[in-house]
C-alpha cells in the first residue's frame, strides 16, 4: 500500500518537555484516519510538525513519498497538504470570499504586475478564482451570500465551515482537521461528519483528523492512532483501540481533566 | 451608536441628486470668489481643501465626483494659484507627502510591518538626483564649501526623466537590501531596526563629503537641475498673457510652480489607483493574511518572506519616484529633510487617515502636510508680527515682544505628532476614514463599523505556541 | 519560582563580582582586539607609529568606554525591566532621562545662583550633586509612572504595535513639552551643567613609560564618581529585584501575568512599580550625563536611549544582568570606534560614524543571535 503521509520517529522537544517522542504514523491514500489523545498529548504538535510550523528534533516526514523536513509551511501547502487549527484562525477583518482566495493563493496565477495593468489574464484568473471559491461556500454548506461578510461576524460554527473552504482553496490531497468539531452541538457535529465523509468520497481527499469526540471517531475513521505523553500507544481500526487496555487507562487515568477539558470545548 | 451617526447621515443626505451636485458647485465657487478676493487668507485656503473631502464624501456617483474633483484640482486651484503661488506649493507638498503617505501603508496599513525609517527611501532618490542632476560630479574631490557655481551640468536636464525610473529601481533595490536581513524580525524589532536604518541614512548623508565627497555634508547638494519645459511654455507672449490674467508679473518660477503641482498630481493619482489595484489582488491579499495572523497565512501557502519583501520594495518605490520630483522642486536636498520627525510625520498621516484606507491616509496627509508648512508657519508669521508691535499679551500681562523666539509653533511639529499618535491610539486606532468603512460604501451601506485595528507584523516565531 | 531564602551579602557580591567580569573582560577582549589590529596595520604607516598612538590612547579610551558602558547600563535597566513585565519597548524611556537631567541641571544652576555650589570641599559637592540625582531620579519616576498610567495602560491587550507607536508619541511629545517649558521660562531650550567643586581634578593612578615618553595614567574625579554611582544603582537594583518580596512580585508577573493576578498580587500596582523603578534610574543617568557632558536639552535623551536599547537585546533584552553587560559592551565599543576608526582610517571616517556603529551592532545582533547574548533559549526574565 501507498502511504499518503509518513511519520519516522519523530521527536520534538521544547526546553525540558518532549512533546513528540518517537512517534511513527501512517496515513494511506484515501483514508480517513482520527489521532486522539488526552489534552496536551502532543497532537497538535504532530500537526504543527507535518506543517512546517515546527522543525522537528528527529526524524523525517514523508509527504508522497519525499521527505518534507525543513521545507516551508507555504512550500508544503504548494505541494498539496492543508490544515485547519484547533483555535479557529480565520482572518477576522477580511471577508469570507476574502479568506477563501488566500486559501486559494498557491492556485491563483494571477501576478502583481498583471494585478496593476488590470491585463485580461489577471481578470480571468481573477474570476476564476472567485468562481471557484464561491462554490466552495456551496461544498461547505454555507450561502453564497455570506461571502460578502467579515469573518468575525459569522457564528462559531459557520467559522469553523469557512475555514475548511479555505483549507480546500489550495487543493489538497491530504487534509489535516484539528479538532473540527470542538463546540459544534449534536446536530452541528452530525452535518460536519457528512462533510468529512463528502471530502474523501467526492473530492477525493485523504483526511486526518485530531477529535475529542468519541463518537465522530468511532463513526468516521478507518483508522485511528493515540498519542499520550508525546508517544504513540496504540493503534488499529477504532474497535481494536476501543479495546486497548493502555487507551482505557490513559484515559480513565485522567477522566476528570477530560471531562472538565470537554465542558470548557463546548462553550467556546 | 445611532445618535451620533444621524447628524453625518443626513448632511449626507443633503448632497443628494441634482441638487447636491449644484451645492457643491455652490460651495466650490464662493470659496474661488473668497479666494480671488483674498488669495492669501489661511481660513480660505483651508476650505478649499475642505470642498475636496466634500467631495469624497457626497453621495454621488463616482463620475460625477471624477469631475467635480477635476473641476476643482485642474481648474480652479491653477486660477486662484495663478494669483497666490503659494496655494500650488502646497499642493505639491500635499501630493508629495500622500504618496510618501501611501507608499509607507502598504507596508504598514496592507502588511502591518512598522517601519520607523521610511523616510530614507525618499531620501535615497532625492539624493540619486540630487547627485546626478547637480554639480556634485565635479566635486567628488573638493571639501563642502570650496567650489563655486558653473552655468553649466554634467547631465542634460532631460536626464530627470531618466532618473524617476532610476530612483524608483535604487529605492527599491534599497528596500529588498534592507528587507531581507530584518523582515524575519519581531514586529517591534523590526520597528527600532528600520528606525536605526533610517538614521544611519541620514548620518551617511551627513558625513559621505568624505574622503570622497558624494553627498557635500550638512550643507546638501544644490543647485539641483528642474526638467526642461516646452518652449512654447516659457515664450514671453505666454508669460505676457500670464501676468495679465493673473495681475502681477508671471516668470519661469511660476511656470514651475504649475509644472510641479500638475506632476505631483499625478504621480499621486497614478500611485492611488496602483495601491487600489495591489489592494484588491492576491498580493493585497497576502498583504491581509499576513497581516491578521501569519500563521494561518503561511499555512495557505503565503510566502511569508516574500510577501513582506514585496511589500518594503512597493513602499520604498512610491517613495523613491517622489523623492526624484521633490528634489529638483526645491533645487536643493540636505540630510535635515530626512530626520526621524520626517518619517514619524509621515507615520502620523497613515494613522491619522486610517491604516489601510486610501482615502484616509490621502486626507491624513493632506492635514499633516497643511499643519507643517501652512498653519504653524501662519501662526508663526502672525507670532512675530505681534512680536513687533506693543501689545499685551491677554491673562498674563506679559508684552508679546518679550515673548521668546524659541516658542514659534513652527517648532513645534512633534508636539503635535506626539499628542495626535497617543491621541488616535487611544481613542481612535482606525483613523479618521478607516478602512472597513471605506469597503462598506463601496458596498452602498450606511452601517457603522469601529473594528479594532490589528497591527501584528510579527513574523512567525519558531517556539510559539500554535493551536 | 522558587521559594528559597537569599543570602543579602551574596545578593549583593553577585552583581559586583558580575560588573567586574563584564567589565574586564570586555575591556580585554576589545582592547587586545585593537591592538593587534595596529600592529597588523603598522607596516603600512611610515608617518606614526600607529601601534604606539593606540596605546598611548588606550586608558582614556578605556575610562571612557567603561563611564558610557555604566550610563547605557543604568539606562538599559529602564527598558529591560519594562520589557520583562510587558514585553513592551517604552519608546519614550530617553525622555524620562532628558527630564530626569533637567531637573537635576535646574537644581543645580537653581543653587549655584544661590551661591551654595562655591565649595572645594570634596564631600559638600558631593552632597549637592547626590541631591540633584535624587531629584532626577523621582522627576524620571514619576513621569514614568505617569506615562503608563495615561498612555500605556489604556492600550494593554491590544496589538503589540499600538502601544508602540503610542510610546513613540509619549516620546514626542515629551521633547517638544520640555522644549516648550525651557523656552518659556528661559528664553532657550537648553541647558549647561554648572561648575562646580574639585570633580575634574585628576587622580594619578599610575606612571609609565613608553620610549622613554612619560605616560601619566590619570582619572578624573568625575569618572570615579559616575562608575561608583552606577555601581551602586546596579547593585541596589539587583537586590531589590532578587531578594525582596518586591522584586519576587515583579518577576512572577514577568512571569506569568495571569498566574500571578490569581496568586494574589496586584499586577497593575507592580506594572506602575515596575515603570516606577526604570524611571527612576533613567532620571538618574539623565542627571550623570549632564554631569559628565555637561548639557541638557530636549533631545538629549533620544539617541542614548536608543543605544541603551540596543545594550540590553544586545545583553538579552528582559534580562537585568544582560543589560549590563550589554551596555559595557556596548559602551566600550563605541569609545574605541569613536577613536580609533579615524586613526585606522588615517582619518577618512571619523568618530560620526559611531551612531552608526552601534546601530549596525542591534542589527546584526537582532538578526543571528535575538535572544542577546546571555539569553538562552528561553530568555531569562527580569
Ligand atoms: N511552542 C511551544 N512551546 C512550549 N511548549 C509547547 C509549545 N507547543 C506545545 N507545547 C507543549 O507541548 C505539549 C503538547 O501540546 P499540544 O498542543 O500538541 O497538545 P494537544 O495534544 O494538541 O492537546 P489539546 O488536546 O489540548 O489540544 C503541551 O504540554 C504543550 O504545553
Ligand atoms: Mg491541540
Amino acid at each position: 500500500m501507498s502511504a499518503m503521509l509518513e511519520l519516522e520517529k519523530v521527536t520534538k522537544r521544547f526546553g525540558g518537555l518532549v512533546a513528540v517522542n518517537a512517534v511513527d504514523l501512517r496515513f494511506e491514500k484515501g483514508s480517513i484516519s482520527s489521532v486522539i489523545g488526552p489534552n496536551g498529548a502532543g497532537k497538535t504538535t504532530i500537526f504543527n510538525i507535518i506543517t512546517g510550523i515546527y522543525r522537528p528534533d528527529e526524524g523525517n516526514v514523508r509527504f508522497e513519498g519525499r521527505s518534507i523536513v525543513g521545507k516551508r509551511p507555504d512550500q508544503i501547502t504548494e505541494l498539496g497538504l492543508c490544515r485547519t487549527f484547533q483555535n479557529i484562525r480565520l482572518f477576522n477583518n477580511m471577508t469570507v470570499l476574502e479568506n477563501i482566495l488566500v486559501g486559494a493563493h498557491t492556485r491563483t496565477p494571477s501576478t502583481a504586475w498583471g494585478a496593476v495593468l488590470r491585463t485580461r489574464h489577471f481578470k480571468e484568473a481573477e474570476e476564476a478564482a472567485r468562481q471557484e471559491a464561491l462554490q466552495l461556500l456551496r461544498f461547505v454548506g454555507l450561502p453564497r451570500g455570506l461571502g460578502d461578510q467579515l469573518a468575525r461576524n459569522l457564528p462559531y460554527g459557520q467559522q469553523r465551515r469557512v475555514e475548511i473552504a479555505r483549507a480546500l482553496a489550495s487543493k489538497p490531497r491530504l487534509l489535516l482537521l484539528d479538532e473540527p468539531t470542538a463546540g459544534m452541538n449534536p446536530q452541528e457535529t452530525e452535518s460536519a461528519m457528512r462533510l468529512f465523509r463528502r471530502l474523501r468520497d467526492e473530492l477525493g481527499i485523504t483526511v486526518v483528523l485530531i477529535e475529542h469526540d468519541m463518537k465522530v471517531v468511532m463513526g468516521i475513521s478507518e483508522r485511528v492512532s493515540v498519542i499520550d505523553y508525546g508517544q504513540k500507544i496504540a493503534e488499529g481500526t477504532p474497535e481494536e483501540v476501543r479495546k486497548d487496555q493502555r487507551v482505557i487507562e490513559a484515559y480513565l487515568g485522567r477522566s476528570a481533566m477530560v471531562e472538565t477539558a470537554a465542558v470548557e470545548r463546548s462553550r467556546p | 451608536m445611532s445618535t451620533q451617526i444621524a447628524p453625518t447621515h443626513r448632511f449626507r443626505q443633503l448632497f443628494r441628486g441634482p441638487l447636491g451636485v449644484l451645492l457643491t458647485l455652490a460651495y466650490i465657487g464662493a470659496i474661488t470668489a473668497l479666494l480671488i478676493l483674498e488669495p492669501r487668507s489661511l481660513l480660505w485656503r483651508l476650505l478649499l481643501f475642505t470642498a475636496l473631502a466634500l467631495i469624497y464624501f457626497i453621495p454621488q456617483r463616482p463620475a460625477v465626483k471624477v469631475i467635480l474633483s477635476v473641476l476643482l484640482l485642474a481648474i480652479v486651484v491653477p486660477t486662484v494659484g495663478l494669483r497666490n503661488p503659494f496655494l500650488l506649493e502646497i499642493g505639491f507638498q500635499v501630493a508629495v507627502f500622500a504618496t510618501l503617505a501611501l507608499g509607507l501603508n502598504v507596508v504598514v496599513g496592507f502588511a502591518g510591518l512598522l517601519d520607523l525609517g521610511y523616510i530614507a527611501f525618499f531620501a535615497v532618490g532625492a539624493y540619486l538626483w540630487a547627485f546626478f542632476g547637480s554639480q556634485q560630479l565635479w566635486h567628488l574631490n573638493d571639501p563642502p564649501g570650496t567650489f563655486s557655481i558653473y552655468p553649466t551640468f554634467p547631465l542634460a536636464a532631460w536626464w530627470f526623466w531618466i532618473f524617476i525610473p532610476l530612483a524608483i529601481l535604487a529605492a527599491t533595490a534599497t528596500g529588498i537590501l534592507l528587507g531581507f536581513p530584518v523582515l524575519r524580525l519581531r514586529g517591534d524589532y523590526l520597528a527600532i531596526v528600520t528606525l536605526g536604518f533610517g538614521e544611519v541614512i541620514r548620518v551617511l548623508a551627513n558625513n559621505l563629503d568624505k574622503p570622497i565627497n558624494l553627498t557635500n555634508g550638512p550643507q546638501g547638494i544644490t543647485p539641483i537641475q528642474r526638467p526642461p519645459l516646452p518652449p512654447f511654455l516659457t515664450s514671453p507672449e505666454v508669460l505676457a498673457t500670464l501676468s495679465g490674467w493673473a495681475g502681477r508679473p508671471i516668470g519661469l518660477n511660476d511656470v514651475y510652480g504649475f509644472f510641479f503641482y500638475f506632476m505631483g498630481l499625478i504621480v499621486l493619482i497614478v500611485t492611488i489607483i496602483i495601491a487600489r489595484r495591489l489592494e484588491h489582488s492576491k498580493l493585497g491579499r497576502s498583504w491581509t493574511a499576513i497581516r491578521e495572523d501569519d500563521v494561518a497565512a503561511v499555512a495557505m501557502g503565503v510566502p511569508l518572506r516574500r510577501t513582506k519583501l514585496t511589500a518594503f520594495a512597493i513602499g520604498a518605490a512610491f517613495s523613491g519616484a517622489m523623492g526624484v520630483l521633490y528634489a529638483s522642486n526645491r533645487t536643493f536636498v540636505s540630510p535635515e529633510t530626512f530626520s526621524l520627525t520626517a518619517s514619524i510625520s509621515i507615520l502620523v498621516m497613515v494613522i491619522l487617515g486610517g491604516l489601510g484606507s486610501i482615502p484616509g491616509v490621502v486626507l491624513g496627509a493632506a492635514v499633516v502636510t497643511l499643519l507643517n508648512i501652512d498653519i504653524l508657519q501662519t501662526l508663526s508669521l502672525l507670532l512675530s508680527s505681534l512680536r513687533q508691535g506693543n501689545e499685551v499679551i491677554p491673562l498674563l500681562g506679559v508684552p508679546w515682544k518679550n515673548l521668546p523666539t524659541q516658542l514659534d509653533p513652527a517648532r513645534y511639529q512633534r508636539f503635535v505628532f506626539g499628542l495626535l499618535l497617543i491621541f488616535m491610539m487611544i481613542f481612535r486606532p482606525e483613523g479618521m476614514v478607516p478602512a472597513e468603512r471605506a469597503r462598506l460604501e463601496l458596498h452602498e451601506s450606511e452601517e457603522e463599523f469601529s473594528p479594532e485595528v490589528k497591527l501584528e507584523g510579527d513574523a512567525m516565531p519558531e517556539e510559539q505556541p500554535v493551536d | 519560582m522558587r521559594l528559597r531564602r537569599v543570602n543579602p551579602i551574596k545578593e549583593i557580591l553577585r552583581p559586583l563580582g558580575q560588573l567586574l567580569i563584564f567589565v574586564i573582560g570586555s575591556a580585554v577582549i576589545i582592547s587586545a582586539f585593537v591592538l593587534l589590529l595596529a600592529l597588523l596595520l603598522r607596516p603600512t604607516r611610515t608617518d606614526i607609529d600607529i601601534f604606539q598612538v593606540s596605546l598611548i590612547l588606550l586608558p582614556q579610551v578605556l575610562i571612557d568606554g567603561i563611564t558610557l558602558g555604566f550610563m547605557y547600563a543604568i539606562i538599559a535597566m529602564g527598558y529591560t525591566m519594562v520589557y520583562g513585565v510587558l514585553e513592551f519597548i517604552n519608546f519614550a524611556h530617553g525622555e524620562f532621562v532628558m527630564f530626569g537631567a533637567f531637573a537635576g541641571v535646574e537644581l543645580l544652576i537653581w543653587l549655584n545662583a544661590q551661591g551654595v555650589l562655591r565649595t572645594s570641599e570634596m564631600w559638600l559637592a558631593l552632597l549637592w550633586l547626590v541631591l540633584a540625582v535624587l531629584l532626577g531620579m523621582s522627576v524620571g519616576g514619576a513621569l514614568a509612572v505617569s506615562a503608563e498610567r495615561f498612555a500605556y495602560r489604556p492600550l494593554r491587550g491590544t496589538p503589540r504595535l499600538v502601544p508602540l507607536i503610542a510610546a513613540i508619541g509619549v516620546s514626542f511629545l515629551l521633547q517638544d513639552t520640555m522644549r516648550f517649558l525651557q523656552s518659556a521660562i528661559n528664553g532657550d531650550f537648553y541647558r549647561t551643567f554648572p561648575e562646580f567643586g574639585p570633580f575634574a581634578q585628576r587622580l594619578t593612578l599610575f606612571s609609565l613609560s613608553i620610549d622613554e615618553r612619560p605616560i601619566n595614567i590619570a582619572v578624573q574625579y568625575k569618572a570615579i564618581l559616575l562608575i561608583s554611582f552606577a555601581i551602586i544603582m546596579l547593585v541596589a537594583l539587583n537586590y531589590l529585584v532578587n531578594a525582596t518580596r518586591l522584586g519576587k512580585a515583579i518577576r512572577s508577573v514577568a512571569q506569568d501575568q495571569r498566574t500571578a493576578s490569581l496568586m494574589g498580587i496586584d499586577v497593575n500596582r507592580i506594572i506602575a512599580l515596575t515603570f516606577l523603578i526604570g524611571g527612576a534610574m533613567g532620571g538618574a543617568a539623565g542627571v550623570l550625563w549632564t554631569f559628565r557632558f555637561t548639557r541638557a536639552d530636549p533631545y538629549m535623551g533620544f539617541i542614548p536611549g536608543l543605544k541603551a536599547f540596543t545594550a540590553a537585546v544586545l545583553g538579552g533584552i528582559g534580562s537585568i544582568v544582560g543589560a549590563m553587560l550589554g551596555g559595557m559592551v556596548l559602551g566600550l565599543l563605541e569609545s574605541f570606534a569613536a577613536s580609533y576608526f579615524s586613526i585606522f582610517s588615517r582619518g577618512a571616517f571619523g568618530a560620526e560614524y559611531k551612531d552608526i556603529f552601534a546601530f549596525g551592532i542591534l542589527i546584526l545582533v537582532l538578526i543571528f543571535r535575538p535572544q542577546g547574548l546571555l539569553g538562552g533559549k528561553t530568555t531569562q526574565k527580569a
